[in-house]
């Protein structure tokens, strides 16, 4: 069945070349006539009422065309958890309060960004402080300072997830578990800082050009802020320079821009530093998560009982959402028969906490990964062993939440091992300096639960076939550099049998693209755009095969088949038409209509999580400086199961970057505040590996293909960024002897680690003298 | 903060530029640009002027004489410096740590110059500079003088360069006979990084045995530091694995770091220790050669 043209093939970019030279244009780039460049003020307290703000020095300034605060905005909260308004806290500007270092209270257009800048420093503002809370803890003692009022106690969403019974099963088990894990901010450092360009045409209706995941989103809520109807806003996606979670949602600088260019007339941009990122920007959130995990005494697992508490930061974002996938990560990869968890996402006076690829795995995989490897050590049994006991397997529920669908988990355990020699490797003697550890993980293949309550498909295409042997697909699916625009022309290109560069894109722009599209996060686009793609193709396909049919005489059902940039009967290429003529004759018969096909996709009945998950297993090899405590990960292994690989490239281009990620997350990356200001405000501090840091990547995929996803594909974006962290404190412990149970993992940390190993052995030591003596 | 508005000068002599330069007001000096230019670009620095030496034909090149040694002109790139044949066969430490400086862009445009006087406590080039015993040749509206690079750092930003002053080149003596010089650096990231912490050795060998010894640390004070007593320590003695954790616990003892966003003051004190350790080790090996 792998007989195909496109699918599976390296195929290169349909970006590649814009990309490497240079050309792609994105937001920043742009520039038009008349424009306006933007800047923002942002609060310099952590938590404060604003008692009176002063512009009109900063308006008075030369080359400043206007000056906004929260005052002068349509009072509209906002958020992405549409379906639920009461998690809806979010305005463009302070309106009264600041709550984190950052926030945004004022924004300027100025002739040019320096006199925009210059205008900031002359705005006064009058704060006048309110107790602020900077942690969990704070925000969640007695008496705390509430950050919005109508959430006293700071706790905005509560998410449980319970199945089984998990008290009892504890109570039976020959071995627990209980631990505690600190897991730190961190930023998704996108290489583009977000940036947008608002024009608006004579009727005050708005185009926003914006580096975002999600026009749709942006469109909704930026009409619903703005006060205007849906389709009154155009939002168009360019180039984009990776999202990784940070840019799904409405943001101050696309309203700004866009309120700015309504009222004067003229295109405003606003393009934000690294330093606005690093210090205001969404990030993966803190979160410190309690677990007790039961095994019966031959190692399979009985109960797993656990909290987490997000540190969400001042306002919710994609809290919501993460405060349920942190549960439902923590019910995953292996079988319990009990299980409960409770997710506590906590208001603090820091920059909010958003999406992040991965959103909630990385962290709730991060627990379930180190603890199967402490318990593993614990019960005497090699950490692989211990995980094909309780692997997932195809057909698995988690109760009224999520089946699995496809699941090659056990399948790529035993074949991260082959691949990495684990057994020998392992049997090594540790404490030796070198190390080997294991990570597995799984990740969602898009969303099923309508949050953003659209009342469209969650993906749609158009697709146009055209005379001369084109077509041109119109898809609302955005593509930030992932690589779907190339995913999605290899779909349509194999289902038409055609080739890739016969296809012509245009995509992401809310005004030319058919609705909807919810965006790419999720690891959604492959699987629900593509499946949209494919139901468009199909009705060209029916189409052109009614007029060779007629021709050769053929069974449109059983005996035709479009291959080879021809439309032909199975297997004989000598009664073919080929593509574009057949697109003519159809033309022909339909008085000269164009020839377009419509699909979109909306999983249904899938429960309430996705269509179908990823999953893998990851080993990576260590070596460790033993007087500096410095790691270097030489070479990391993963099996996965992606379902059909349909583009190798993209797919090793996915789990190379999610091993960065994982290695950052592990290793070097935190965003570190004090009191809510920021020391990590640069790249400088803010440490991310390079490509010099990176190890060697070997993969190997488990091709066992989704009957949900197009061609047989599930997601490959993000599910790799969660195993890497728990795989290399496995083998730090292996190299060292030392666990870590928070992020990152410092060289201090396996120093300091290592030191209290050989305090406690001095102890031991000396008691056992003590004990020979009197003998 | 908004960019700093400025005069801007392109002197074509160094006659010229110390002419503007004597014009008071707070001028700055431009080399390479790597350190200034961000902060002229955000406002923590605004000066009146701005004066630019990369017309200065004088203040460019790298000589090396077997007799004198080595001289580096105010204007040598690190790139220049680390890929020139007598630096590395001569000075190798001071190629290392110049190779592991920033970044390729930052080598190929900040200077040597520019970063002793940018005193930044973690500064790649000085300890090893320190060590070798450098001098800086330096021109002012009071004339030329050369001044110890012991004497040079003040304090973080801060120097002993008088107002109108620049610094000309750097002189480097010319390498001795059974002598070896080595660095090591450390921070969270394996490469293109500042240095969390630095150490520099130089260590003169006479039958078999530590004659002399230099030792310099990076970003474990305010300024770089000469570890006394770990060379004390060094002096008339063969470097055994013993002696070497001896020396490196004397120069961690005598460091004083600070506990910052890149590294506990602890941890610091620790690396001491290992990169002296290590630097000394290599430079002994370099001596014997």
């Amino acid at each position: 069945m792998s007989d195909f043209s496109v699918i599976g093939k390296r195929v290169p970019r349909v970006d590649a070349r814009e990309k490497a030279t240079g050309a792609a244009r994105y937001t920043d780039d742009l520039s038009l006539p008349g424009m306006l460049h933007g800047r923002l003020l942002r609060s310099p307290v952590a938590h404060a009422r604003i008692a009176a703000i002063d512009t009109s020095r900063a308006r008075a300034l030369p080359g400043v065309a206007a000056v906004i605060t929260g005052e002068d905005l349509p009072f509209v909260k906002y958020g992405n958890w549409r379906l639920v308004p009461a998690t809806q806290d979010e305005t463009a500007l302070a309106r009264g309060r600041v709550r984190f270092i950052g926030e945004e209270v004022a924004a300027v257009a100025a002739a040019d960004r320096d006199t925009a800048e210059e205008a900031l420093a002359l705005i006064r503002v009058e704060y006048e402080d309110l107790p602020a809370v900077f942690d969990v803890d704070a925000a969640m003692a007695e008496g705390a300072p509430a950050l919005h009022e109508e959430t006293p106690g700071n706790v905005s969403v509560t998410r449980k997830i319970a199945f089984g019974d998990v008290d009892g099963e504890l109570a039976r088990c020959d071995y627990v578990r209980e631990d505690t894990f600190e897991l730190p901010a961190v930023s998704p450092a996108y290489l583009e800082p977000c940036a947008s360009l608002a024009v608006a045409d004579g009727q005050g209706r708005i185009t926003l050009t914006t580096s975002t995941q999600t026009p749709y989103i942006v469109q909704c809520l930026l009409a619903s802020a703005l006060g205007l109807r849906e389709n009154e806003v155009r939002v168009v996606k360019p180039a984009l320079g990776g999202g990784f979670g940070g840019k799904m949602e409405l943001r101050p600088w696309d309203v700004c821009a866009a309120f700015l260019a309504r009222r004067l007339g003229r295109p405003v941009k606003f393009t934000l530093t690294r330093e606005e990122e690093l210090v205001a920007g969404r990030r993966r959130h803190a979160v410190r998560i309690w677990s007790r995990v039961g095994f019966s005494r031959d190692g399979v697992l009985r109960a797993k009982d656990c909290r987490a508490a997000l540190d969400g930061g001042a306002y919710n974002s994609m809290g919501p959402t993460a405060t349920f996938l942190i549960g439902n990560f923590g019910a995953f990869l292996y079988r319990f028969p009990a299980y409960r968890y409770e997710g506590l996402h906590v208001y603090t006076n820091k920059a909010p906490a958003g999406a992040m690829r991965g959103l909630g795995a990385p962290q709730a995989l991060f627990v379930t990964e180190s603890q199967m490897n402490m318990a593993a050590e614990d019960l005497g049994l090699d950490p692989i062993e211990l995980r094909l006991k309780n692997a997932m397997r195809a057909g698995d529920r988690i109760p009224d939440i999520a089946t699995v669908s496809t699941c090659a988990f056990s399948e790529c355990l035993e074949d991260v091992a082959r691949a990495s020699d684990w057994k020998n490797k392992r049997s090594a003697a540790g404490g030796s300096g070198r190390g080997v550890g294991i990570g597995c993980y799984s990740f969602i293949t898009g969303g099923v639960f309508n949050w953003f309550d659209t009342q469209y498909p969650f993906s749609a295409a158009e697709v146009r076939a055209h005379a001369d042997g084109t077509v041109h697909l119109l898809t609302m699916a955005a593509d930030i550099g992932q690589g779907s625009d190339t995913v999605l022309a290899q779909i349509l290109a194999e289902e038409l049998g055609i080739a890739v560069n016969d296809v012509t894109l245009t995509t992401a722009d809310t005004a030319m693209t058919p609705p909807a599209d919810v965006g790419t996060w999720g690891s959604r686009v492959t699987l629900m755009a593509g499946n949209a793609v494919l139901a468009a193709a199909k009705q060209i396909k029916e189409e052109l095969f009614k007029m060779v049919s007629l021709k050769y005489g053929l069974n449109v059902i059983h005996e035709m088949e479009c291959r080879d940039g021809a439309v032909r009967a199975k297997g004989r290429p000598d009664r073919a038409i080929p593509f574009g003529e057949a697109v003519g004759m159809w033309q022909k018969a339909n008085r000269g209509e164009p020839l377009v096909g419509r699909g979109s996709y909306t999983p249904r009945d899938m429960g309430l999580v996705t269509p179908t998950f990823s999953f893998g297993a990851q080993v990576v090899e260590v070596e460790i400086d033993r007087d500096t405590g410095r790691v270097r990960v030489e070479k990391v292994h993963t099996s996965h199961d992606c379902g059909r690989v349909l583009n190798p490239m993209a797919v090793e281009g996915q789990v190379e970057g999610c091993i960065q990620m994982g290695l950052g997350y592990a290793l070097t990356e935190e965003l570190v505040t004090r009191e809510g200001r920021t020391l990590t405000a640069s790249f400088l501090d803010y440490k991310m590996p390079g490509a010099l840091d990176m190890p060697e990547c070997v993969l190997s995929s488990i091709e066992a293909p989704e009957p949900r996803g197009p061609f047989g594909a599930k997601e490959t974006g993000e599910g790799p960024v969660s195993p890497t962290a728990p795989a290399i404190a496995d083998a730090v412990w292996h190299a060292t002897g030392v666990r870590c149970r928070s992020l990152p993992i410092t060289p201090e940390k396996i120093l300091d680690g290592r030191d209290a190993i050989e305090r406690d052995l001095n102890k031991i030591r000396r008691v056992t003298k003590g004990t020979n003596t009197k003998r | 903060m908004t960019a700093a508005r400025f005069e801007f000068h392109s002197p074509g002599s160094l006659a010229e530029a110390l002419d503007v330069l004597a014009g008071g007001g707070n001028a700055v000096v431009l080399a390479g640009g790597t350190d200034l230019v961000p902060k002229l670009r955000k406002g923590t620095l605004r000066p009146d002027a701005v004066v630019s030496l990369a017309r200065v034909a004088e203040l460019r090149g790298i000589a090396f004489d077997p007799a004198a040694g080595l001289s580096i002109g105010a204007m040598a790139r690190h790139a220049e410096v680390l890929e020139h044949a007598d630096v590395r066969k001569h000075y190798p430490a001071l190629a290392e740590a110049l190779s592991q400086l920033a970044t390729v862009q930052v080598r190929n445009m900040g200077t040597i110059a520019g970063n002793l006087c940018n005193a930044s406590p973690c500064a790649d080039s000085a300890p090893v500079l320190l060590a070798l015993d450098a001098r800086l040749a330096i021109a002012g509206p009071a004339g030329n003088r050369e001044l110890e690079l012991s004497e040079f750092f003040r304090g973080p930003g801060r120097t002993a360069l008088a107002p109108g002053e620049l610094v000309t080149a750097i002189r480097a003596p010319a390498p001795r006979a059974h002598a070896g010089c080595a660095f090591r650096s450390i921070s969270a990231r394996s490469r293109v990084d500042m240095s969390a912490v630095s150490a520099a050795a130089r260590i003169g060998v006479e039958g078999g045995r530590i004659a002399e010894a230099r030792i310099v640390l990076g970003a474990v004070a305010p300024v770089p530091l000469r570890a006394l007593s770990a060379e004390k320590i060094l002096r008339g003695r063969s470097p055994e694995p013993g002696l070497l954790a001896e020396a490196g616990q004397a120069a961690a003892e005598e460091s004083r770091p600070v506990s910052d966003v890149r590294a506990s003051a602890a941890w610091r004190r620790k690396m001491v220790a290992v990169l002296v350790a290590r630097a000394v080790a290599q430079a002994f090996e370099r001596a014997g050669r």
